[in-house]
């Protein structure tokens, strides 16, 4: 007899967050393209409009300048809107609410006037959606400073981040990869499917988690690439190396001191993710640990190449990032060590 | 001991679907009415709940096609 589970999808996680927040604050409310009667095209906002109604879960026309511009006024006045950007991709035409006005409206205010909305945007690709609906460009909202920019691997992650973001004072963009979100159409990492509780809980924005404890190497990824670090980190202890696995959930503020901590013990390091390699969060993460720590092998990054996302499927995944290629970039860092 | 059987109106029309997640694993209990597993049938999903309370035994892994009234597990 085993203990009764309850295992959930990252989507039902994040419904079940913003139903949670809903209840308890009626300034909370839900805005986006087919977030209401179909619940979300990735089943994010399923079953909110039954409880809530239309007038706290809109849908809105095909405008995101015009809904997301609306989201930072509601914000401004008062309300905490959570808003879906259906796909990162289609930033372009709302950016300016989201970097101009949401990012800076506390700096410029004196903290007069906070900003405590939510952005939920999907990102990644992996099932032949080309370039305009695949890319997860942490790095370029990272790069902005007054964003808090996150992204959960596993469903647990996503009430406890989903529901801290909600109550977050600062423009939160919540990023939740596609193939970990439990639609079968786009591929579904079973190890994202986690129990979680029934119950109202936060993990802090902003931390990184080590999620496989490891003496040889450090492997860093976020959201899909923790699972392909995973997979490569019990690969490669069968060969006797000892991967430790850090999740870093956050791209703004990241987490430089659980990353030092593991990188001080381990000394050496790989980091992974599926944004663009140049400018990029492996950029980042390098330089943080190259400062700080005398490593012994040179590091490396894996990263998307400088490429928009091709759409046949033999081209995109063989530009992807896969748990072989981890495996290989590993048995190369330590190799010359 | 029942078998957890694929409803026949549980989608339209005579299509092929497949498990897309299974919420348990082999061995776990579960009670009357948990949905033990999504179908994936084009892009819409469906829930498949417990007939019964017991021992779940999978009989059908993910992404294996199935057709309505499949016996896709058992609960003993």
């Amino acid at each position: 007899m085993t203990a009764k589970k309850r295992k959930i999808t990252i989507a039902k996680a994040m419904a079940e967050a913003i139903a949670h927040e809903m209840r308890a604050d009626p300034g909370v409310l839900v805005m986006g393209e087919d977030i209401a009667a179909l619940g979300g095209v990735f089943g994010n906002t399923r079953g909110l409009l039954d409880e809530f109604g239309s007038e706290r879960v809109r849908d809105t026309p095909i405008s995101e300048t015009a809904f997301i511009g609306a989201a930072v006024g509601m914000a401004a006045a008062g309300m905490k809107p959570v808003v879906e950007l259906m796909f990162v991709d289609f930033f372009g035409v709302c950016m300016d609410a989201i970097y101009n006005l949401a990012a800076k409206q506390s700096y410029f205010s004196g903290g007069n006037v906070t900003c405590p909305m939510v952005l939920m945007t999907s990102v990644g690709g992996g099932y032949g959606d080309a370039g305009q609906h695949s890319q997860t460009l942490f790095a370029t909202f990272g790069h902005l400073p007054g964003l808090k920019v996150v992204i959960p691997s596993n469903a647990y992650d996503a009430k406890g981040m989903m529901i801290a973001a909600i109550r977050d004072p600062n423009p939160v963009v919540f990023m939740f990869h596609k193939a970990l979100q439990g639609m079968g159409w786009l591929g579904t990492v079973q190890s994202s499917v986690v129990d979680v509780p029934d119950e109202a809980f936060e993990i802090e924005l902003g931390k990184a988690a080590v999620v496989r404890a490891g003496r040889d190497i450090t492997i860093a990824g976020l959201g899909h690439t923790v699972h392909l670090a995973m997979d490569a980190a019990r690969e490669l202890a069968k060969a006797g190396v000892e991967a430790e696995v850090i999740d870093l959930r956050s791209v703004a503020p990241i987490d430089r001191a659980t990353i030092l901590a593991s990188v001080s013990r381990t000394r050496a390091f790989l980091s992974v993710d599926d944004d663009y390699m140049s400018y990029g969060v492996g950029a980042e993460l390098v330089a943080t640990v190259a400062e700080a720590v005398a490593l012994k092998a040179r590091p490396q990054r894996i990263s998307y190449p400088d490429i928009p996302v091709p759409f046949a499927p033999e081209m995109e995944h063989a530009v992807l990032p896969s748990a072989d290629k981890i495996i290989a970039a590993v048995q190369s860092i330590l190799g010359e060590k | 001991m029942s078998n957890v059987i694929i409803p026949a109106n549980l989608w339209e029309e005579d299509l092929e679907g497949a498990v897309s997640i299974w919420f348990f694993e082999e061995g776990d209990n579960v009670s009357e009415g948990d949905t033990l597993c999504e179908i994936m049938v084009e892009k819409s999903t469906f829930e498949v709940e417990a007939p019964a309370a017991g021992v779940l035994r999978i009989l059908v892994q993910v992404e294996v096609p199935v057709k309505k009234g499949d016996a896709i597990a058992h609960i003993g």
